[in-house]
Formats: C-alpha cells, structure tokens, sequence
C-alpha cells in the first residue's frame, strides 16, 4: 500500500520534472528559432556597418549617375544655346526687316491706326444733266470705288479709308441704291478715300494716262485728288 | 504523460510569443544552450535504452549543461577566446554518438522482435 504510493508520487514527479526540461527544451528552442533563425536571415547582409556601406554605396552611385545625367542635359542645352546663338547672329539682319513687315501687315489689317503721308480722292455725283435720262449714268457706283481702292492698293497704299471707315483685307464694299455699304455701314456720296502712302506714287498711278481717273471722269463723276503730308487713319473699329 | 507534452507546447509558445530580445554577441550562448540541452535530451533517450537512466543525472545534466555551456561560451567572449566553438564541438560530437547508440540499439532491438516474430510465425 505504501509502496504504492510512494510509487505514484515518484512517477508524478517524474512527470513534473519532465515537463520542466521540455518547457525548457521548448522554449530555448523556439527562442533560439525565433531570435538566430531570424537573424540569419539579416545574417547574410548583415553587420550594420556593411549594410551602412552599402547604402552608402548606392547612394552614391545613384548620385554619380544623377551626376551624368544632368551633365549630359547641361551639354545639350549649351548646344542649344549655341545653336540660338547662331542663328541670332544671322537672323539679326532680318529682325529690323521682320518688324518692318509686320508692321506693314498690321497696316493691312487695320488694326493699328495709320499715319503719314498719302492721297485724299472724292468722289462726287455729276451734277444733273439733262442731256442724260438714266440717273445711273452719273451716280458713283461701287465699281468706280473699287477701281479706286484696287488702284490704290496696287501702287502700295498702306492704309485706305472710306469716309473715315478702314478698308482692311477683308472689307466688302457694296452698292445699295444711291449710298454705298462698307463693312455693313452705309455712307453717302460724296466718298472721301484716303490713303496713306507715298504720296508721289500714289497720285501718278491715279492719274495714269487711261487710268482710272480718266475712266472715272469718262462716267461723268467729279473726281478731286489732293495730296497731303499729313492722313490719319483711325484704327479699324469693330463695332457694328 | 500529457504533462510534458503540454510543458513542451507552453515552452513554445513561450518562445514563439516572447518579446525579449538578446544582443547579438549572446546569440552564441543561445545556441549552445540548444545545442546542450539536445545532447542532454538524447543522452538521456539512450541511458534509458540502455536500462542506467537516472532521473537525478538526467535533470542535473539537463540544466548543468546549459548553464556550463552558457559560461563557457561567456568566458571565451570575455577572454577574447573562441570558447563557444569548443562547447559546440564538444556538444555536437556527443550529440552524434548519442544518436549512433541510440540507433544501433534501436536497430538491435527491431532485428530482435523481428526474429522472434519470425520463430513465432509457424
């Protein structure tokens, strides 16, 4: 009987002692598991100083070729440049012409106003005639501004106006009745064209021998053409 | 006999689930503590195979060794020595002849039953 329990006691003991050293046993090998077994994987790249090193290495190298990269980009715009230079020192010549052009192109369009030298045309309805039955045949007609305009613009005109209206590229000049529209405005006679130009130039080509002033005259209209030193033409205005 | 099994188990999950760290020139130590208490555990498997299992030599050593291997290992860091290679040569030899006895022991036995099946059969 004492035996007996005597021997239980042992064998719980034994028991118990057992599950101390695999406690043991466990728990230095999970540890170990857990703290070397992760650790050997930062092993392989680990002392923190190489780890540190190579950092720096990478930086280093990513710096260099941010290095070349901007250097080569450098290079190319002072080609660039060098390029502008170029055609700057041969371009320069062309720039005072350019502008003139321009200029010349704004005068076109009518977009700035117009000032020198140039002609002042009026034409004027012929007085009555009673000779003539047809009122047709001594009204201004659209025809005869237009010739004169065309005329104007052919000898170089830089500006034209209609009765202080700016003819630009894209006027259109039509013929209701006994008044003219110009750009959707109508004026009546008598029509002061003024033009901006050479002055000489323009006056001769008006009056070529069987040019368009002859021919004017030869419609019975009243033709006057003054030269002045001194034509200014409004802007265009768009208003409508 | 659950109740090593379940010690086992909470050990672990005690390790597994610890949140203590170690600095890394100990990480000697914790090796050969694993490596003596393997050696420990196996001469254990074999002194029981071999009918001279003790109970008092099998946790003396158990825990002895650990903590001598543990020493050891601290005193080679301390005096610039590589002890710890000593105790894990030492560790890992007795390891393998442990596990050599314990299979040849093993081997006899099962050729022993096998015979004995073998003269039971007819």
């Amino acid at each position: 009987m004492t035996k007996k329990v005597r021997n239980d006691y042992k064998r719980r003991g034994r028991s118990i002692l057992f599950s101390v050293v695999f406690l043991v046993l466990g728990f230095i090998l999970a540890f170990s598991y857990r703290t070397l077994g992760i650790n050997q994987e930062a092993n392989t790249v680990k002392p923190s100083h190489f780890i540190q090193e190579e950092d720096y290495r990478e930086m280093l190298i990513s710096q260099q070729e941010r290095n070349k990269e901007l250097t080569d980009e450098i290079a190319a715009k002072q080609e660039e440049i060098r390029e502008y230079e170029r055609s700057f020192s041969t371009g320069k010549k062309n720039h005072a012409g350019l502008v003139e052009e321009a200029k010349d192109l704004r005068l076109l369009l009518g977009v700035i106003p117009a000032v020198g030298q140039g002609v002042k045309v009026t034409l004027k309805d012929a007085d009555y005639d009673p000779v003539e039955q047809n009122p047709n045949d001594y009204i201004v007609h659209e025809s005869h501004i237009l010739r004169i305009v065309n005329e104007l613009r052919i000898s170089g005109a830089q500006g034209l106006a209609i009765n202080g209206q700016r003819i630009t590229s894209n006027s259109h000049i039509q013929c209701t009745g006994p008044v003219i529209t110009v750009d959707g405005k109508t004026f009546p006679a008598p029509f002061v064209i003024e033009a901006v130009g050479d002055m000489n130039v323009l006056s001769s080509a008006l009056h070529l021998k069987g040019g368009v002033v002859d021919s004017l005259i030869r419609d019975n209209i009243v033709v006057t053409t003054e030269q002045s030193k001194d034509i200014r033409l409004s802007a265009l205005r768009d208003e409508s | 006999m659950w109740l090593p099994l379940l010690g086992l188990a909470l050990g672990v999950s005690l390790g597994l689930l610890s949140d203590i760290q170690i600095p890394q020139i100990y990480d000697n130590y914790l090796s050969i503590a694993v490596l003596a208490a393997l050696d420990t555990l196996f001469g254990g498997i074999r002194a029981y195979l071999q009918q001279v299992y003790d109970d008092k030599v099998f946790i003396s050593g158990f825990f002895f060794n650990i903590a001598l291997a543990a020493a050891l290992a601290f005193l080679g860091v301390h005096l610039g020595v590589d002890l710890y290679l000593a105790a894990i040569f030492a560790f890992g030899v007795r390891l393998f002849q442990n596990i050599a006895v314990i299979r040849r022991i093993m081997l006899v036995k099962w050729t022993e039953k096998g015979k004995v099946s073998n003269t039971n059969e007819p």
